[in-house]
């Protein structure tokens, strides 16, 4: 189980609306172990911009500034989310081939311009097979 | 020889006994990972393709930069550098 207060995740729902008809994507910032819990986020920019309604690339650099800035606190990188414009929050291949084990990947459906669901999703690197993970507010 | 650190994101974190980051020294980004493949096995080929480039979904940075703008692994290195390896994150609702 992944918690992201309620708050935070209304903030991430915003960057996914406003950024919809195209993808976005972030970096969650927390603790992990048996509470895995969200603490903040930072917005990275997608730098696909020939295929931004179904594709995204993180910006490495903004990856970096994120993880530089909460190097000196209890804090750290522990997940991604980013958005699926008109599709469901299911992880797709692509979203399978690109992920690492370890981090929660949190998929956020936007349909017509609002979020429908979200969804958070732990790779099991051996079988390159996502498992859900319950999303606690 | 130049020492310096080298963050370890978490995922790849297991490949070196859980550590977040690592001081050694080398010349260059590549002698500084062959160093640590030395150490910890199965490291290299988790960053590496054939030996000789970062892997697609993995970026490397000296401090800063890239190295895919730089040398890439014939980077130099110079004592208080930080290299920082992050996974390349991408995906989307695509395929």
């Amino acid at each position: 189980m992944i918690t992201i207060p309620a708050s935070l995740l209304r903030q991430i729902y915003d960057h996914t609306e406003s950024s919809y008809p195209y993808e976005c994507c972030g970096v969650l910032i927390g603790t992990t172990g048996q509470d895995k819990t969200v603490h903040a986020f930072r917005v990275c920019k997608n730098l696909n911009k020939e295929r931004a309604h179904d594709r995204y690339n993180m910006d490495p650099l903004d990856f970096l500034k994120a993880q530089q800035e909460f190097e000196n606190s209890p804090w750290e990188i522990i997940g991604i989310y980013h958005s699926h414009p008109d599709h469901p929050s299911r992880p797709s291949q692509t979203d399978t081939d690109a992920a690492h084990e370890g981090y929660s990947y949190v998929i956020i459906s936007v349909e017509k311009g609002t979020v429908a669901k979200a969804q958070s999703w732990l790779l099991n690197g051996a079988e390159k097979k996502f498992y859900e993970e319950e999303i606690s507010e | 020889m130049s020492s310096v650190t080298v963050k370890i994101p978490t995922p790849l974190r297991p490949l070196i006994a859980g550590q977040a980051e690592l001081k050694i020294e080398g010349a260059t980004v590549g002698e500084v990972l062959k160093k640590i493949d030395s150490q910890y096995k199965g490291f290299g080929d988790r960053i590496l393709e054939n030996g000789t480039n970062v892997r697609r979904f993995i970026n490397v940075f000296v401090n800063e930069d890239n190295i895919r703008d730089k040398k890439e692994l014939e980077t130099e290195l110079k004592a208080g550098d930080t290299i920082s390896i992050l996974p390349s994150i991408a995906g989307g609702n695509a395929g």
